[in-house]
C-alpha cells in the first residue's frame, strides 16, 4: 500500500517537475553554462569575499560520523575568504530523485545522489553541469565506467565518489579461489559439501548478469539509446534454458527477502551476491572464513561467458539554484576529493572511486576493483532504460516458479524482448 | 444450557448443532487467519536472530534486546525522536480535528441554511478524491507560508492531518441526526442556546461517535507516511514514525533493524491502545434513558 502511495507520489512529483520546469528550460540552461565558466578557473583564481549558507544534504551516517561536518569545515579553512554557514539535512543518495526534484529551489545546493537518479534529476533542472578542472578531475580519478555513470546527453553532472554495484560473498570453507572463478564449479562444490548457492534470480538488477554473459546487451555501450536492447534471438533463448535448469538445480536457492544473508547464517548457503551494504552481516555469519570476490564465469550452452553485472555510482552533485555556483561546486568537489573519499573510507568503509587511492588490503575493495575493470558494464542511464525492469524481473519470477521451461524458454524470450523495446509511453 | 440438553434430540436440533459447529469452526478459522500477522509481528519484535528472513514461524530463540535497541541506538535512526515528534503531531491533530468534524456535523444536522444542501454535495464529492492528489500542491502552500522548515513542520504536519477534517463529517452528523429533534427544542424553551445545546445535550449522547473520531483522527498520524515524506524532506529531525519504520526496511539497513521494525510497530500501537481503552466505556453508553415516554 505505502509503495503504492509512494510510487503514486513519485508519478506525481516527476510530473509537477515537468511542468514546473518549462519555463525554466533555458534559465537552467544558461545557468549551466555560468556554472561551468568559472569553475575553470576557481582553483587558479584568488577566491572573490563571499557569505552565506550552504546547504548540504547527505545520508544520516555521514552526519552520525562526523565525516560530513569535519570535511565541510576542511572546506571553510581551505578558502579564508568565503565566510560559510553550513546547513545540514538528511537524504539518502537513492531518494535524491524524491527530495530533491520535488522541489529544486529549496533543495539542498550540494546533495548526494545515486547515479540512476540523475535522468529525473536534470529534467527538474537540479544538477548542473561540471566543467573545465572539474571535469578533468572526475574524468582523470576515475574508472571510464564510473565516470560514464555520471554522463548524461554528454554532460558530467556530478561528483561520483563510490561505485554501487554488487560481487560475491563466498564461504572459504566450501570454496577455494579457483572454484569461485565458474558459477557451474560453485554449484558443483556446494552440493558437494551440502550446501546452496543463493542468487537473487527474481531481481531484474541481478538478472542481467547471465544475459551479459552470452552476449545481450542493453542500448550499445550503454549510451546509444537507439540501440535498444538486445535480449533476444538463440543467445538470449540459451540464457533462458540454463536459468531454468539454474531455478531446478537442487543446489540453488532463490535469495528474494534476505533469504541468502539468512541461509549464511545458518550455514545452508555457501555463496550469496551481493554488495558493500551487506559486508558485515556476512562477516558476522562467516568470520574468518568470509571470501570475496568479482563475478564468476558461467558455462551456457558450452559457451563460457564472463558474468557482468550493473555498475552504478553514488555522487556529489550542485542544484543549479544554489546562491553561489562557484562556491557550491567548489565544496562538490571538495567532498569528492582524494583526501575526502580517503575519509570517508576510514568512517564508514565507503569504496573510494578515486583509482588513486589504493586499498589493497581491504578483500571487498579488490573485488570491487575486479568488478569495475572486468565483470560490470555500465549501468545505462537513457530514458528507454525504465522499460528493462518489469520485463526482466517477470522472467525470473517466471522461471523460479516454473512458467517458463525449456520447451517455451525461446518464445517468452523473444516475449520479454519485445517488451524490452516497447515504449509504453508511446 | 442445561434445560436445552434436557430436550429430546430430534432430527432438527442435530441438524442445528451441526451447523453451529460448522459456523463456528469457520469463523475459529477466519479469527486464526486475521491475527495470525499481528501475532507474527509481536513474536518478531521479540526474534533474537538477526535478518529479515527467517525458515521458522516460531523464533528460535527470545530477546528483548529489539526494543532496547530501538530507544536506545539513536544514532542512524532516531526512533524515540519520531516517536515523540508523531505523539505530539498526534495529541493536536485529535483535538482539533475532533472539533472540526463534531461542529460540522452539527451544523449539518440541526442547522437549516441555504448553503446546506450544495455544501453537503461538494463535501461528498471532495472526499472521493484520494487527499493526496492534493499533496504537492499543500506542500508549496505550506512553503510559501514558511511552514516547510525546521520545527515549523510539526505545525504545518498538524494542520495537513486536521484542517480538512471537517468534510469528515458524514458519520458524526449520521448519528447527530438520530437524536430525537424535540430534545434540543425542550432546550431552547427552557431558555438555551444553541451552543447549550451542543455541549449540555448533543455530546453527552453522543458519546459512541465522539470516541470515534477521537480515534480515528489519532490514529492519522501514526499511519500517514506520504504527507510526512513530502513535507518532512530532509529534516531528519522532524520524521514522524512512518517514516523512520520505512526507512528501516531500506536495503542497508534491513538487516540489522528488520526485528526493530517488528518492535517498533508493536510500539506504535501502544498509545493508540491506551486511548481505546480510556475511551472504550464511553462506547457502550448510548442513548439509554435520553427520552421517555
Amino acid at each position: 500500500m505505502k509503495k503504492k502511495a509512494l510510487s503514486l507520489f513519485l508519478v506525481g512529483a516527476m510530473a509537477l517537475s515537468m511542468i514546473g520546469c518549462g519555463s525554466k528550460g533555458e534559465d537552467a540552461a544558461k545557468n549551466d553554462t555560468q556554472a561551468a565558466t568559472p569553475s575553470t578557473e576557481a582553483t587558479t583564481q584568488e577566491d572573490e569575499p563571499w557569505s552565506g549558507t550552504l546547504t548540504v544534504w547527505s545520508p544520516q551516517e555521514d552526519q552520525d560520523t562526523n565525516w560530513l561536518q569535519d570535511q565541510c569545515e576542511a572546506f571553510a579553512k581551505e578558502h579564508p575568504n568565503w565566510t560559510i554557514e553550513f546547513s545540514y539535512g538528511v537524504c539518502p543518495e537513492g531518494e535524491a530523485k524524491d527530495n530533491v526534484a520535488k522541489d529544486p529551489e529549496a533543495a539542498a545546493d550540494v546533495y548526494m545522489l545515486a547515479n540512476d537518479n540523475i535522468p529525473d534529476l536534470v529534467a527538474a533542472n537540479a544538477l548542473a553541469e561540471l566543467g573545465g578542472s572539474y571535469l578533468d578531475y572526475v574524468k582523470s580519478t576515475n574508472a571510464d565506467s564510473i565516470a560514464a555513470s555520471v554522463t548524461y546527453n554528454d554532460a558530467v553532472v556530478a561528483f561520483p565518489f563510490t561505485s554501487n554495484t554488487w560481487f560475491m560473498y563466498y564461504d572459504k570453507s566450501v570454496f577455494s579461489e579457483d572454484d569461485v572463478k565458474s558459477f557451474d564449479t560453485m554449484l558443483e562444490k556446494a552440493g558437494e559439501a551440502g550446501k546452496k548457492v543463493s542468487f537473487p534470480l527474481t531481481n531484474s538488477w541481478y538478472i542481467e548478469a547471465f544475459y551479459a554473459a552470452n552476449g545481450c546487451s542493453l542500448f550499445g555501450d550503454g549510451t546509444d539509446e537507439n540501440a535498444g536492447i538486445d535480449f533476444g534471438g538463440d543467445k538470449a533463448a540459451a540464457v533462458t534454458e540454463y536459468l531454468v535448469d539454474l531455478a531446478a538445480n537442487k543446489n540453488f536457492v532463490n535469495d528474494a527477502d534476505g533469504a541468502g544473508l539468512s541461509g549464511l547464517r545458518d550455514g545452508n548457503v555457501a555463496a550469496i551476491f551481493t554488495g558493500t551494504w551487506d559486508a558485515q552481516g556476512v562477516k558476522e555469519a562467516l568470520g574468518d572464513n568470509m571470501g570475496v570476490a568479482a563475478l564468476p564465469k558461467v558455462n551456457i550452452g558450452g559457451n563460457e561467458g564472463q558474468m557482468k553485472s550493473f555498475m552504478g555510482s553514488k555522487a556529489i552533485g550542485v542544484n543549479p539554484n544554489a546562491e553561489n555556483q562557484q562556491v557550491a561546486m567548489a565544496l562538490a568537489a571538495y567532498l569528492a576529493s582524494e583526501e575526502a573519499q580517503t575519509a570517508h573510507y576510514e568512517a564508514r568503509n565507503i569504496l573510494p572511486s578515486n583509482i588513486n587511492v589504493t586499498l589493497s588490503d581491504d578483500p571487498i575493495a579488490v573485488a570491487v576493483g575486479q568488478v569495475m575493470t572486468d565483470t560490470s558494464i555500465m549501468q545505462p542511464l537513457v530514458k528507454s532504460m525504465g522499460n528493462y525492469w518489469s520485463p526482466a524481473e517477470n522472467m525470473g519470477k517466471n522461471i523460479y516458479s516454473g512458467e517458463v521451461t525449456k520447451d517455451n524458454a525461446a518464445e517468452k524470450t523473444e516475449e520479454m524482448n519485445t517488451t524490452m523495446n516497447t515504449d509504453i509511453a508511446q | 444450557m442445561s434445560k436445552q440438553n434436557k430436550k429430546p434430540l430430534t432430527a432438527a436440533r442435530v441438524r442445528k448443532n451441526m451447523v453451529n459447529v460448522l459456523v463456528h469452526v469457520f469463523l475459529a478459522v477466519l479469527s486464526f487467519i486475521w491475527v495470525l500477522p499481528v501475532f507474527w509481528v509481536v513474536l518478531t519484535s521479540f526474534r533474537g536472530e538477526k535478518g529479515s528472513y527467517v525458515t521458522t514461524f516460531f523464533p528460535k530463540t527470545y530477546t528483548f534486546d529489539n526494543y532496547i535497541k530501538l530507544f536506545t541506538d539513536t544514532s542512524i535512526l532516531n526512533f524515540p525522536k519520531m516517536f515523540m515528534n508523531t505523539l505530539i503531531i498526534a495529541i493536536f491533530t485529535c483535538i482539533i480535528s475532533t472539533v472540526f468534524v463534531l461542529s460540522v456535523a452539527y451544523c449539518m444536522s440541526r442547522m437549516r441554511f441555504k448553503m446546506r444542501k450544495p455544501f453537503m454535495n461538494v463535501a461528498m464529492i471532495l472526499g472521493l478524491f484520494p487527499s493526496f492528489m492534493s499533496m504537492i500542491a499543500v506542500y508549496f502552500i505550506l512553503k510559501a507560508l514558511g511552514m516547510a522548515e525546521g520545527s515549523m513542520i510539526r505545525v504545518a504536519l498538524i494542520i495537513v492531518f486536521s484542517a480538512g477534517s471537517g468534510v469528515g463529517f458524514y458519520v458524526a452528523k449520521g448519528f447527530f441526526d438520530t437524536i430525537p429533534k424535540s430534545l434540543d427544542e425542550a432546550a431552547i424553551i427552557d431558555g438555551a442556546s444553541r451552543w447549550q445545546v451542543f455541549t449540555k445535550i448533543t455530546v453527552p449522547l453522543s458519546k459512541p461517535i465522539i470516541v470515534y473520531t477521537i480515534l480515528t483522527s489519532f490514529m492519522s498520524p501514526w499511519i500517514d507516511f506520504v504527507f510526512a515524506k513530502v513535507i518532512c524532506g530532509a529534516n531528519a529531525s522532524q520524521y514522524t514514525v512512518s517514516i523512520g519504520l520505512w526507512r528501516m526496511l531500506e536495503k542497508e539497513y534491513i538487516d540489522s533493524w528488520y526485528t526493530c521494525f517488528a518492535a517498533g510497530a508493536v510500539v506504535i500501537s501502544i498509545p493508540i491502545a491506551i486511548l481505546f481503552m480510556v475511551t472504550q466505556k464511553f462506547y457502550v453508553e448510548g442513548m439509554s434513558g435520553a427520552v421517555k415516554g
